[in-house]
């Protein structure tokens, strides 16, 4: 149990007459980089939806850390300990990067609300983290302005300024080029060498096989198979299902 | 762990501008304050004064609009019926129950916040047009009952509001009113700020860029555009309640107009919403042109026309809002953005040239060097 991140049991969500998850109960590991890959339209996103209270889903259970979050809403769940990414990078679009990620402070109570959000203690915080993703010469730099990459990371720090105990990825790479691809690789292996949880949503196999410990395959919205990289990259289910031969 | 030790250039870069901008603010704080509390004495008749007041309300409503529209990005439509519940308010329970004015511009503004909670409950459920459509529907629903309710709230003929200083002549009680807008304007302009600098205000601008990414970081959404709602509502039925002290004569029509509702929206748009003097800006340009197109073509709707046509131009050319644009504009005089480390060819050759500089005089004043030049 106390091993246990994040648990699902017979998460089912449907669209209409689509079904995206079917019953779908999937364990990922506290303290290790958790991979989530399928095919596309596997429900890995839904998944994501449905776990971070984005969406509710139809019927199942969602526990984390021992306690159920099924029913809670997003800035619950994000309360719990759970920070997400988004498949296409989400940020405020019109607010600076500091602002960008000054936003995920969590004041406490009424009055720690009503004080300056620009705090000497925060906007230092918020210096590091963007320092530390490589961007901390876009500071004042609206998250417009960027380029995609850049938006990427600046979507990263703004997570890890909330200081999650578990992080959601959603296709960290995707439209990200080689140089960059390995900064975030480092970058997932140190803060989870620091004791953070990962569950990351890829395509990129080499990504997914280098850094994650436990890798947990999707097809039509349930598991089809569990297990480390070395495992799953000789199952034939696998495969069959996601690797097309 | 992310440490800031070393102070970034940038912010030792920025200073010199940002105090520029900071005195820049406080010299035309003062000129605004100065011209609020000389215009009575200047104003050369009642009805350039009583004129005043009018744009003042609608600075007042405006402003507190922007709670609503500048925060969080949702354009209510309904304001002016929350102005209308706090003019009948503040009227009914003078009429009805003999409280003092003041006091029942006070209890009048507090009950209309607490029913901003249900209002906000059902109509921050929706987003973007169903939302504004929501805002139409609480004035038109209101309108039909102050009209319809005549035994309570006199109905079409309108409510009579006993004024508060009955001994006072027109013009002194103008200037009394006068007053009491400014007043109230300050107070909702300080509270926007306060808002707009802090933790909270952070979160609801977060809400206007993204609302579920908002959510997603760990911000209460539901709970924050609820009470910014609520603040809203409790300032713009403040100034319904004055402006029912002031005037004296409530007309459901007007109270509870949507027209009412889309002046504060142009006005706030024309000014930007997303700094704080904007709307009052606004309410300066929008508001004065409204009565002029009154007094020179009264029987005419021209002054619909007009506004109709002012707010596509701000859309088109300026949709940020004036104050904005005229930032971008002084923005261009200013030294490059220094935020972004880039340097042009130009500035390059010119580090080059002066370290090359540096160097020769450097090396002028080296000993064992002159013996060099001396032969050279």
């Amino acid at each position: 149990m106390t091993d246990q991140a994040l648990r699902t049991e017979g998460l089912t969500k449907a669209f209409g007459g689509v079904v995206a998850l079917d019953g779908a109960g999937v364990a990922f590991r506290h303290g290790q980089v958790n991979a989530l890959i399928g095919p596309n339209g596997s429900g890995k996103t839904t998944f994501f939806n449905c776990v971070t209270g984005m969406i509710r889903a139809d019927s199942g259970r969602t526990v984390y850390r021992g306690r159920d979050i099924t029913r809670a809403t997003p800035h619950a769940v994000a309360h719990a300990g759970i920070g997400r990414t988004f498949q296409l990078c989400r940020v405020f679009p019109r607010m600076s990067a500091l602002d960008n990620v000054l936003a995920a402070v969590r004041p406490g109570g009424v009055l720690g609300r009503l004080r300056g959000a620009r705090g000497r203690a925060e906007v230092d915080r918020a210096r590091g983290w963007l320092t530390r993703l490589g961007i901390e010469h876009l500071v004042d730099v609206e998250a417009r302005n960027m380029s995609w990459g850049q938006q990427k990371l600046l979507e990263l720090a703004g997570v890890l300024m909330s200081d999650p105990e578990t992080v959601l990825l959603d296709e960290p790479a995707g439209g990200v080029n080689p140089a960059l691809l390995d900064r975030i690789g480092g970058l997932v292996r140190e803060l989870n060498a620091e004791g953070r949880t990962f569950v990351i949503v890829e395509h990129n196999m080499d990504l997914v096989m280098s850094i994650s410990d436990h890798i947990v395959v999707f097809d039509r919205g349930r598991p089809i198979a569990e297990g480390p990289p070395s495992v799953i990259r000789s199952d034939e289910r696998v495969l069959g299902a996601y690797l097309g031969v | 762990m992310p440490s800031a030790s070393d102070p970034s250039s940038t912010t030792t870069i920025r200073r010199p501008t940002v105090t520029v901008a900071r005195a820049g603010r406080v010299v035309l704080l003062v000129v605004l304050v100065a011209a609020v509390v000389s215009f009575p004495s200047l104003a050369p008749n009642p009805y350039i004064l009583s004129a005043g007041i009018l744009v003042l309300n609608y600075a007042l409503l405006s402003t507190s609009w922007n709670f609503v529209g500048g925060f969080t990005g949702y354009i209510s439509l309904g304001h002016g019926a929350l102005a209308g519940l706090g003019a009948y308010g503040t009227g009914l329970l003078v009429t009805r129950a003999g409280l003092p004015s003041f006091l029942a511009l006070g209890v009048a503004a507090l009950v209309v916040a607490a029913l901003a909670v249900p209002i906000g409950y059902a109509a921050l459920r929706v987003r973007g047009a169903s939302f504004v459509i929501v805002s139409i529907a609480l004035v038109l629903v209101l309108l039909l009952v102050f009209q319809s309710w005549a035994s309570f709230t006199g109905g079409s003929r309108g409510l009579t509001v006993p004024r508060p200083f009955p001994d006072l002549l027109r013009p002194e009680h103008h200037r009394v009113f006068w007053f009491l807008f400014a007043g109230l304007l300050a107070l909702a302009l300080l509270v926007w700020w306060l808002i707009d600098r802090s933790r909270f205000g952070l979160g609801l601008k977060a809400i206007r860029e993204d609302e579920d990414k908002a959510e997603s970081l760990g911000i209460p959404t539901f709970a924050y555009k609820l009470v910014v709602f609520v603040v809203s509502a409790g300032f713009t039925a403040a100034a319904g309640g004055l402006y029912a002290l002031w005037f004296g004569d409530l007309d459901p029509v007007f109270q509870f107009s949507i027209l009412t509702g889309s002046y504060l929206v142009l006005m706030a748009l024309l000014g930007g919403v997303r700094t704080l003097f904007g709307p009052l800006l606004g309410a300066l340009v929008v508001g004065t042109a409204l009565e002029y197109f009154k007094v020179e073509y009264g029987g005419t709707p021209l002054h619909l026309v007009a506004t109709g046509l002012l707010l596509a131009l701000v859309v088109l050319f300026m949709p940020d809002g004036v104050l904005p644009a005229v930032a971008a504009m002084l923005d261009r005089f200013r030294p490059a953005q220094q935020s972004i480390r880039e340097v042009t060819a130009a500035e390059l050759r010119e580090q080059r040239e002066s370290g090359v500089r540096a160097e020769t005089e450097l090396a002028a004043t080296r000993p064992g060097t002159p013996s060099t030049r001396e032969r050279a």
